[in-house]
């Protein structure tokens, strides 16, 4: 099931229900706070000029959950933010709705602003959540990558060959980076 | 998510995205996990992390030299994601 996770004034959540942007807001509002930034990601009706049907998310729920916090405390830590908010619908979401909502609060707005777009670049690059884009037709969904980027090509694994390493977070990166990437790249393990 | 406990001898791999394509199936037990490994490797694994009760281990090259899978555990093989 869906679930959600808070700590401090740090609140996230995932859930098959309709997205609340003013109970997004909710949860940072504070007297000590001069500022609300809210973002909301909504599902576009096309990938590059292609019709999409509708849109489908799916989750490691416990992970991603996990990986939400651990995003929301470090992005109000580093901005001194008051509080901060993030929930990711799952399940069919139709073109047009949200998908994503993040909410921080600051004593003033520059803070706001830019942990706010920092919090949504750090989920779109390591929130354990997958959109599948359903075309319609014969065709099916295709599962996006992120860090494919936003003209990218639906990825496939077929230039692990490339025998460049490159030591990375997690491990040496076993293939170079496309243009735009900004997701974890394959490792191997260390003999 | 439905959380399944593994029978006496196994242990539980969950597939998304792109990985569950492949497999046709969000669960899978051990014994068919190898030859389907294969398979796969090229066209998903080779982008994919791997979590064992939900922490981030290296990707082995082979199956044989898996050091970290502990009957009971809980293994998901993570696409490159995709929220937003």
């Amino acid at each position: 099931m869906p679930g959600e996770l808070s700590e401090g004034t740090c609140f996230v959540a995932l859930t098959k229900d309709h997205l609340d942007a003013k109970s997004v807001m909710d949860r940072v509002r504070s007297p000590k706070a001069g500022a609300i930034v809210l973002f909301a990601g909504t599902t576009r009706d096309n990938f590059a000029g292609k019709p999409v049907k509708e849109l489908q998310y799916t989750s490691y729920e416990p992970r991603a959950l996990q990986s939400m916090l651990a995003i929301c405390k470090s992005v109000k830590e580093k901005h001194s933010l008051t509080a901060i908010s993030m929930m990711h619908r799952l399940g069919v979401v139709p073109i047009g709705e949200e998908s994503i909502l993040i909410a921080v609060s600051s004593p003033h707005r520059q803070a706001a602003w830019r942990a706010g777009e920092e919090a949504l670049e750090e989920c779109k690059e390591k929130v354990e959540v997958w959109k599948k884009e359903e075309f319609g037709g014969k065709e099916g969904g295709i599962w996006r990558a992120n860090r494919d980027g936003a003209i990218g090509v639906p990825f496939d694994g077929d230039e692990a060959d490339e025998k460049e390493v490159v030591q990375g977070p997690y491990g040496p990166v076993i293939r170079p980076s496309r243009p735009g990437e900004k997701g974890h790249g394959p490792v191997s393990h260390p003999r | 998510m439905p959380t399944l406990k593994a029978p006496a001898g196994h242990f539980t791999i969950l597939y998304f995205a792109s990985a569950s394509s492949y497999t046709s199936k969000n669960n899978e037990l051990f014994d068919t996990l190898e030859e389907k490994y294969n398979g796969m490797k090229a066209k998903v694994l080779a982008s994919c992390l791997v979590t064992v009760n939900l922490e981030y281990v290296d990707i082995p090259e082979d199956c044989a030299s898996e050091p970290v899978i502990k009957e009971g555990d809980e293994v998901a093989i993570i696409p490159p994601v995709s929220s937003g």
